[in-house]
């Protein structure tokens, strides 16, 4: 016998036995029982790579948010560093031979933090004015967007950034604000007065679609595409009225609470329909983890949210999966594929967007290596910790090829920050949506204008 | 000039700080300390002083350097995915991580060599080479993330060193960090086998208790013309081990002969990497053959043929690259994979005659009855290198030590049919008492004497590799002791 019993209690002297984690919904004993500390883990995780330390590792972090179950940590601001530094990229699950749902465990540990110590000072003011103000009402967002458009188009943007009235901002929003695309009118918007919209031919299925918070208002162009390629291949499209956003930040930031709200909300809002199609993995993502928000707190909604959950579907995955018209024209483009980390470790969507874009004739697709390494966009990563995203950026960057017109990507996070990346190092490459890429080729084919 | 941002009044704290000049690369808040309570071993925890990251061999000297000359207890970590323990601060030490050393200093095809630094990470050297041809042979199944600096020290093994050897056979030169803080090289100019002592051979595999390497020449292979991978499946685990015997005694040198049973079948499969084994088997073998492509059919046939000889249920090759990238996804991450059926699990690493597997299998069977504990097996079976994986549950109370009495009695099983006690992984804090099976005090006396002039005040990494006699608890007190009157 090699070791003796006193050896064996070597663990810090504050060890109370008792968790300290005080709220209902506290990390799962289940998902860090999986985690052996064997390391594989290490490799995959950004800012582990950044910072070489372990409390900023997978395996680091289960460590930590274990100890607090056991007494040997509190609840505070240095437990909450790691904790909050995480990118929540889920590499992780995708390296961990056991697949430990590191990324679950944060989003608990996270929601803990936040009750224990609730926000204050600007990051309190903005969780409060973003995250809960203005994200779930879709009625506010689209007056944002408004206002964007007006900024946009009125010339007052080029008065801002002629002035150096914009260097008054923080670094890291001028660079967004530099990337942020033009802005037009909400799917939702132009769709209000359709009950369906009907597919262009013979009827196949009929899909519901999600059309995301900000995506709607910023990218609803990405939108538009989106229903174009749904009808053109035979799908009916309906809108449910009473959507709101996924949730997806405010589970990230540790509101699990509002999570819970949104989730009923969208829940209900598409109980009729048998297929709910996302075009925003991170949304994609938090609607297949829907289940994960009641798992300990209602049983019922439990239920419910785990029936919902198994009608999500990428856009891609779904072409992919039923069926698609191969398009006729060529777009004769040379491009890159970034997987967003929701898309590829969230939902395990690797191969069919890559199919999609491939069978685009003319579409010569480039390697990135690493192609699954986050960006650094990681939800509003980008916005909470800037400095570590913008060295994940740099590190991402280094791995996107420099002879491509185009990086296509299926997540509206990425194609910001990645455009920002783009824009950081002088390149002339435009960041597009998989889908994008698609309709241009339909639309080409159709005659309706060249592909871009 | 003091380094700003440190809240520790600890002078040694605010000095080793100073040494490295930067308040980020070095932690002292338990919060962050916990996490290097343990590596991949994980019966054993303790929180160290500090860790401390420099960035080049000048800043672990005077780190090094400071610790030796103000008695503090010190070790280097690369990844911490060791499986020994070697990495614990057993009695609180500064922990002197090198994984911010991690550049690839120079390749040197022409002379098939490498330069890197410690925390360079196994796999990244061949993927480095890889486009050119070449590519660095020793793989333990950490390689995605253990560091270089650390196969040095445990002188790590993996599934393809049936052939091409251990880290050891790959070594050519070493940079070296004295416990009083000189820097030395050995090796130079990376000539294999340079006359004099090879001290090579004695730093590589001394576990981080003679030095603390900070720069590594490796040699590089040129990659084999073909490869051809067979995977086996057997009803009987007597069958599966006579058929690798057989291979072996034909004259092949398969690349890689790996076996894995019943319970590790049921692991991998439950876990993030399955390929489809049947679940009622015995022991599957996974054999790799390399070399020049014209020879590789007739020692594949030649295989196939050994396997049906032994009743093989299923025996076929790898149809394309990608089927071989999964069996050994399959394999490589099969003790992680072991989360996936049990909260926790202790490895063990013996090593025995190829002759005696069934014999030991059946040994290790009947330990398992006996304590109780499930044992999956996955091992080097061509180098007769075991791997039984204890499974346990160590919030069950007594678990954790039912599951190490369980490995040592495996351990002297494979010391009693002639084998020994540890084959890649090292002793570490893990099997210092099972050093007993295979040494007698005045051999282990012998090994510390060496110790001692590499390390005379037993400062670095102490506690590990050997079994703690009368004097070594001495020493350790001692040094308890120097640490209470000094803070």
């Amino acid at each position: 016998m090699s070791v003796k019993e006193v050896d064996l209690k070597q663990d810090p002297a504050c060890t109370t036995g008792l968790s300290n984690y005080l709220w209902s919904d506290h990390p799962d004993e289940n998902k860090w029982a999986d985690c052996v500390h064997c390391g594989m883990c290490l490799e995959s995780c950004p800012t582990y790579e950044i910072t070489g330390q372990e409390q900023h590792s997978p395996r680091g972090r289960v460590h930590l948010i274990k100890s607090v179950a056991e007494g040997k940590l509190a609840v505070n601001e240095q437990f909450m560093d790691p904790v909050f530094a995480c990118l929540d990229c889920r590499a992780c699950t995708t390296a961990c031979p056991a697949d430990v749902d590191v990324g679950g465990l944060i989003e608990e540990a996270r929601g803990q933090i936040r009750q224990a110590m609730p926000l204050t000072g600007w990051k309190g003011t903005v969780s409060k004015v973003v995250l809960k103000g203005l994200f779930p009402h879709q009625n506010r967002l689209n007056s944002v967007g408004s206002l964007l458009r007006f900024y946009q188009k009125s010339g007052m943007q080029k008065v801002v950034r002629k002035t150096k009235l914009i260097n008054i901002m923080p670094q890291h929003l001028v660079d967004m604000e530099a990337i942020m695309p033009e802005v037009k009118e909400p799917v939702r918007k132009k769709y209000k007065n359709e009950n369906v919209i009907k597919a262009k031919g013979d009827t196949k299925a009929e899909v519901s679609f999600l059309t995301g918070c900000v995506m709607d208002v910023m990218f609803s162009d990405i939108n538009e595409a989106t229903i174009n390629v749904l009808t053109r291949n035979g799908n009916d499209v309906t809108i449910p009225k009473n959507q709101t956003c996924c949730g997806a930040l405010h589970v990230h930031a540790g509101d699990r609470e509002t999570g819970r709200k949104l989730a009923k909300q969208n829940i209900e809002a598409f109980k009729d329909s048998d297929k709910i199609i996302v075009n925003a993995a991170g949304c994609g993502c938090m609607l297949k983890e829907y289940g994960e928000l009641f798992r300990e707190v209602d049983t019922e909604w439990h239920e419910k949210a785990e029936e919902f959950a198994a009608k999500v579907e990428d856009i891609s995955k779904y072409l992919h999966d039923t069926g698609y018209e191969k398009p006729k024209a060529e777009l004769n483009t040379r491009i890159t594929y970034h997987d967003a980390c929701h898309l590829a470790h969230g939902q395990g969507v690797r191969q069919e967007p890559r199919d999609l874009l491939l069978n685009i004739p003319g579409v010569e697709m480039v390697h990135m290596p690493n192609s699954d390494r986050c960006c650094g966009s990681a939800g509003i990563y980008n916005i909470t910790n800037p400095e570590m995203a913008s060295e994940v950026l740099e590190n991402k960057m280094q791995n996107v090829p420099e002879d491509v017109e185009m990086i296509s990507m299926g997540n509206p996070g990425c194609m910001l920050q990645m455009a920002m990346g783009v824009q950081k190092q002088g390149r002339n490459q435009k960041v597009v949506h998989t889908v994008q890429l698609l309709d241009w080729a339909y639309q080409k084919e159709d005659g309706k204008k060249e592909g871009h | 000039m003091a380094v700003k941002g440190i809240k520790s009044k600890d002078k040694h704290i605010i000095n080793l700080a100073n040494i490295i000049g930067d308040a980020r690369s070095i932690l002292y808040h338990t919060e962050d300390l916990i996490a290097y309570d343990c590596d991949g071993f994980t019966l054993h925890k303790h929180l160290p002083k500090a860790v401390v990251f420099p960035k080049n061999t000048q800043e672990v000297a005077n780190l090094v350097k400071y610790c030796s000359e103000n008695q503090l207890p010190f070790l280097a970590r690369g990844a911490g995915t060791g499986l020994s323990g070697g990495a614990i601060p057993l009695n609180g030490e500064v922990i002197i991580s090198l994984v911010k050393m991690k550049r690839l200093l120079s390749v040197d095809l022409e002379n098939r060599r490498a330069v890197v630094e410690p925390g360079f990470v196994n796999l990244k050297l061949t993927n480095s080479i890889a486009d050119k041809g070449y590519y660095y042979a020793p793989d333990p199944s950490s390689q995605y993330c253990c560091t270089i600096g650390g196969n040095v020290a445990e002188n790590a093994g993996g599934a393809h060193c049936l052939k091409y050897g251990v880290t050891t056979n790959h070594i050519l030169g070493l940079e070296v960090v004295m416990p009083n803080g000189e820097i030395v090289e050995i090796g130079t100019n990376g000539i294999p086998d340079a006359p004099g002592y090879d001290l090579l051979g004695l730093l590589t595999g001394s576990e981080g208790t003679l030095g603390i390497v900070t720069k590594i020449t490796v040699r590089i292979l040129k990659n084999p013309e073909a490869k051809q991978t067979v995977l086996a499946y057997f009803d009987r685990v007597e069958d599966g081990s006579q058929a690798v015997s057989d291979i072996i005694s034909a004259g092949i040198v398969p690349a890689a002969l790996e076996m894995m049973d019943k319970v590790a079948i049921e692991g991998v499969e439950a876990a993030a990497f399955p390929v489809g084994h049947p679940r009622d088997i015995e022991a599957v073998l996974l054999i790799e053959v390399d070399g020049i492509a014209a020879g590789l059919d007739e020692q594949i046939n030649h295989i196939l043929e050994v396997c049906k000889n032994r009743n093989v249920r299923e025996v076929r090759a790898a149809k394309d690259e990608a089927e071989r990238g999964r069996w050994w996804a399959n394999r490589k991450t099969g003790f992680g994979a072991m989360g996936a059926i049990s909260p926790d699990y202790l490895v063990q690493d013996g090593v025995i005659p190829r002759s005696k597997l069934p014999e030991v299998l059946n040994n290790i069977n009947k330990i398992s009855e006996e304590y109780g504990l499930r044992i999956a097996n996955i091992f080097h079976a061509g180098d007769g290198n075991l791997h039984p994986l204890v499974l346990f549950d160590a919030r069950k109370p007594g678990e954790s030590d039912r599951a190490l009495a369980a490995g040592s009695a495996c351990l002297q099983v494979c010391a009693d049919v002639g084998g020994t006690i540890t084959g890649e992984h090292g002793v570490g804090i893990e099997k210092r008492e099972e050093m007993r099976f295979v040494f007698s005090d005045e051999e282990i006396n012998a090994q510390t004497d060496i110790r001692e002039v590499f390390n005379p005040h037993n400062l670095l990494n102490a506690g590990k590799l050997f079994p703690m006699p009368g004097r070594c608890v001495e020493i350790k007190r001692d040094l308890k002791e120097k640490e209470a009157a000094i803070s």
